[in-house]
């Protein structure tokens, strides 16, 4: 029915869709949440998550990090490792946490996506307004055509593996202080 | 054949893409507080800016009032360092697609403010006119 040159080219051309279909979505807070992470101490205190600098994901933009998105995966986070004893929504905890995205450095064209993400946590002791850590945190991750052969795809997933691991680092560094 | 060519080209290189464009401008600072005590800021070079970015984002903070120096040696003696990431593009001409500026403690690399910037190709702005956009959004936020 094809020459051999239809056929490969038909090929080509089914590959190239399946890997340019479909929208871009953003970054789930399931898959940026953090399971098993090793505390070193638990704290027996409330605490209230804040987010600032994610970006919304549009259908013709690239995989963002969204705010709400990011709290909720922090959220989780503290839950799972039982870093804090609760978590209060809103400005009433006995500690108030704050991460801000400060950088997303994302690829335009490649085919291991490499994704940097650099956040801002800091954590404040509200009963004394006392800053209690300022850390600056860089994360990468590098999601390869084994993860996925859609482009947006496999974009999406480094930034998810990049704030997961980004949200591993914070919490590990919350749960060596003594609060 | 060479139709084929230039079609499986196109489509491979759609494969590669992660996904389309788009225009925004954001910043964020740690408080609304944050820059007030800065008065003299080191804007660090980077190694591979062959277009004096570095320039252009030390004359828009000496315009707001600071005293600006910049180079490649970071030194002791500053209230904050500056630091930026651009990206550029090739549509018939290479144009700046996103800047993010971030402003730093010295003593600890904590950022006290970011900006970023991003402008695909039909709406591309002058690299001075990414400098002021993502310099001035973040010293509004800083007010």
């Amino acid at each position: 029915m094809f020459q051999p040159m239809q056929r490969a080219f038909l090929l080509a051309a089914g590959f190239a869709i399946i890997n340019t279909m479909g929208c871009a979505s953003p970054a789930s807070r399931e898959s940026m949440s953090v399971q098993n992470v090793t505390v070193i101490k638990k704290h027996p205190y409330s605490v209230s998550v804040e987010t600032k600098g994610g970006s919304e994901t549009s259908a013709i933009d690239s995989p963002g990090i969204s705010d709400a998105d990011l709290k909720a995966a922090i959220e989780k986070s503290i839950i799972d490792s039982s870093l804090f004893k609760n978590i209060v929504q809103g400005k009433g905890g006995d500690y108030l946490l704050t991460v801000r995205v400060t950088q997303v450095s994302k690829p335009l064209f490649a085919i291991d996506m490499k994704v940097d993400l650099e956040t801002a946590w800091s954590l404040l002791r509200v009963a004394d307004n006392s800053i209690v850590m300022r850390k600056v945190i860089k994360t990468t991750h590098v999601s390869t055509m084994g993860d996925s052969v859609v482009g947006v795809t496999r974009l999406r997933l480094a930034v998810e593996g990049a704030a997961r691991e980004n949200i591993a680092q914070g919490i590990k560094a919350i749960s060596e202080l003594d609060l | 054949m060479k139709k084929i060519l230039v079609v499986l080209f196109s489509l491979t290189m759609l494969s590669l893409a992660s996904g389309c464009a788009i225009n925004r401008a954001t910043a964020t600072v740690e408080s609304p507080s944050a820059l007030g005590n800065i008065k003299t800021m080191y804007v660090t070079k980077l190694a591979a800016d062959g277009r004096g970015i570095n320039s252009l984002i030390a004359d828009k903070f000496s315009k707001h009032g600071y005293t600006v120096t910049t180079g490649i040696e970071q030194p002791s003696n500053v209230d904050a360092i500056v630091t930026y990431r651009d990206k550029w593009m090739w549509d018939i001409t290479m144009y700046m697609l996103e800047l993010t500026i971030t402003i730093r403690d010295p003593k600890t690399d904590y950022p006290l403010a970011s900006g970023n910037s991003y402008h695909t190709s039909l709406t591309r702005k002058s690299p001075t006119e990414m400098v002021d956009e993502v310099v001035d959004n973040i010293l509004k936020q800083g007010k």
